[in-house]
């Protein structure tokens, strides 16, 4: 069985970038709690994968350069791209400390190397994926994106299927839209999708988060394979 | 490190000293504190919003009715222990520059001794010593206390202020004062002119370089209404200027009738300084 935890990367969820308040205490929570279980399951390794403008493998070695965002700490030089970065800070949080790997995705891979990709995750069933993926930016006059209507229901069909488990609506999510919606999760939603595909049997999922404090729609899901 | 009663501040710490007067004439207030209850209430407002010191003063600065040494002690000492009594914690200082008062006060509960006088009483820092008390170091260029400036002139007035203040704050620690306690005051316009006061705020980091801890009373002082031109009550925006330059040059208590106006301010400036995260940052986050 292979454990894959979905969770968003905003920069806010690296708790000092937002000062002395803490404004993602309930999603950065919920996050935790989903990874939790999987961290101390003692998988063989955690493979965390996101979007982003350059593909490939990263290394373990490369740094959270939380200085990018802000903070006034140490300068880091160049860091994982954000997605993997705040993969890696969630996994540190919740006390991570095995065998990682860390992969970019394109924001637009195609259909052909997502399934090869699933396929390679699914053939080693003690290892945990994480994605990091979010949906639409657009989803209020003071959204990042400003507002859209159609984020609304694109939203809704994400957060069915990661409610369900269910990957037909993810696989063959409407690219173009997605992009249009500013959806940070395009490319790891898909893939999600392509891992139930070999039998097409829902995965065990829940939904253990879902809101839109800041316009943009964050998912916390837990899908067992 | 700065060590003021049972507190202890961190050198990125600033520090709002809010200004009680037990007086009826002070220039800003004009006697809304002379009443006890209404001295108390001002407190506990202060503290409300922010203060980390009060100072409390029985003698206006400036001229005006003669005040003897039994009066002022009527007007701090009793309202000393009823402050000490309601905030255990609050460090407080009292404004004189008379030892006999001093040592009543300390008696009382007092944490430090601003004394705006620049050591015309001697005695005052031996009090501070024997007491454990703070000391606020100020340059009034020998002036007596409560003589308005007339015709003040300096070879180079931050060389003088730098050279006094300093001089009283090693003679004081060689007295027994703590080093950790000991403040040094340029004095904003006592005996300076309003070009002396710009001048000592535009070079303040020539006297933080001492590395006496320094402490600035600015608030609604007539260099701000003469620079600006405004009366008293229109003299905030300025005062508040003049804070935020004080603070990047790294000053770290400020003597100040309006706190939660001046904490903003030093918390702005920390901030921009890197001493203090922003209190909630969302824009471009999400």
């Amino acid at each position: 069985m292979t454990t894959v935890v979905t969770c968003p990367h905003p920069p806010l969820l690296i708790r000092p970038l937002s000062g002395t308040q803490d404004v993602a205490e309930e999603l950065r929570a919920a996050c935790l709690a989903a990874l939790r279980p999987v961290v101390s399951a003692g998988p063989a390794a955690v493979v965390v994968i996101g979007g982003a403008d350059q593909p490939g493998p990263w290394d373990v070695a490369t740094p959270v350069d939380v200085r990018r965002f802000g903070t006034t700490g140490p300068r880091t030089g160049p860091g994982l791209p954000l997605s993997l970065g705040v993969g890696r800070w969630l996994l540190d949080e919740a006390g991570w400390t095995g065998p990682t790997e860390l992969l970019a995705l394109s924001w637009d891979t195609s259909d052909d190397d997502l399934e090869a990709l699933a396929a390679r995750l699914l053939t080693h069933d003690d290892v945990a994926v994480l994605l990091m993926g979010e949906g639409s930016t657009r989803r209020g006059e003071t959204a990042p994106g400003f507002l859209d209507e159609h984020a609304f229901p694109f939203d809704d069909v994400v957060a069915d299927a990661l409610d369900s488990g269910e990957g037909s609506e993810l696989r063959t999510l409407d690219e173009a839209l997605a992009r249009e919606l500013m959806v940070g999760g395009r490319a790891v939603f898909r893939l999600l999708g392509n891992m139930v595909a070999p039998t097409d049997r829902p995965a065990d999922a829940v939904l253990d988060y879902r809101d839109d404090p800041f316009g943009v729609s964050y998912f916390v899901a837990t899908w067992k394979l | 490190m700065l060590k003021l009663g049972r507190s202890e501040f961190a050198d990125t710490d600033l520090l709002v000293m809010a200004i009680v007067n037990r007086t009826r004439d002070s220039f800003y207030d004009r006697g809304a504190t002379w009443s006890e209850e209404r001295a108390l209430d001002r407190v506990r407002q202060v503290v409300d919003e922010g203060a980390d010191l009060v100072d409390i003063g029985g003698v206006k600065a400036g001229p005006g009715q003669a005040v003897a040494v039994e009066e002022e002690i009527r007007r701090t000492a009793g309202f000393v222990a009823r402050v000490r009594a309601e905030f255990p914690d609050l460090v407080i200082s009292v404004d004189t520059w008379r030892h006999q008062v001093a040592e009543v006060v300390c008696g009382e509960g007092a944490d430090m001794l601003n004394d705006a006088s620049g050591g015309h009483d001697p005695r005052l820092a031996e009090v501070a010593a024997r007491h454990g008390a703070g000391l606020v170091c100020t340059h009034t260029n020998g002036a007596p206390p409560r003589t308005p400036p007339h015709r003040p002139s300096y070879d180079d007035v931050v060389v003088a202020a730098v050279t006094d203040t300093v001089a009283l704050a090693e003679r004081a620690l060689a007295l027994g004062v703590d080093r950790s306690s000991i403040l040094i005051d340029p004095a904003h316009d006592f005996d300076k002119n309003t070009w002396h006061s710009l001048e000592v705020t535009r070079r303040l980091d020539e006297m933080v370089a001492t590395g006496w801890p320094v402490l600035v009373s600015l608030s609604n002082k007539d260099f701000v209404g003469e620079t600006l031109d405004q009366p008293l009550g229109e003299r905030l925006v300025g005062t508040l200027a003049a804070t935020a330059i004080c603070a990047w040059h790294g000053a770290r208590v400020y003597r100040a009738h309006e706190v939660a106006e001046t904490r903003q301010t030093l918390d702005m400036v920390a901030s921009i300084k890197g001493d203090r995260p922003p209190a909630r940052v969302v824009r471009g986050l999400a």
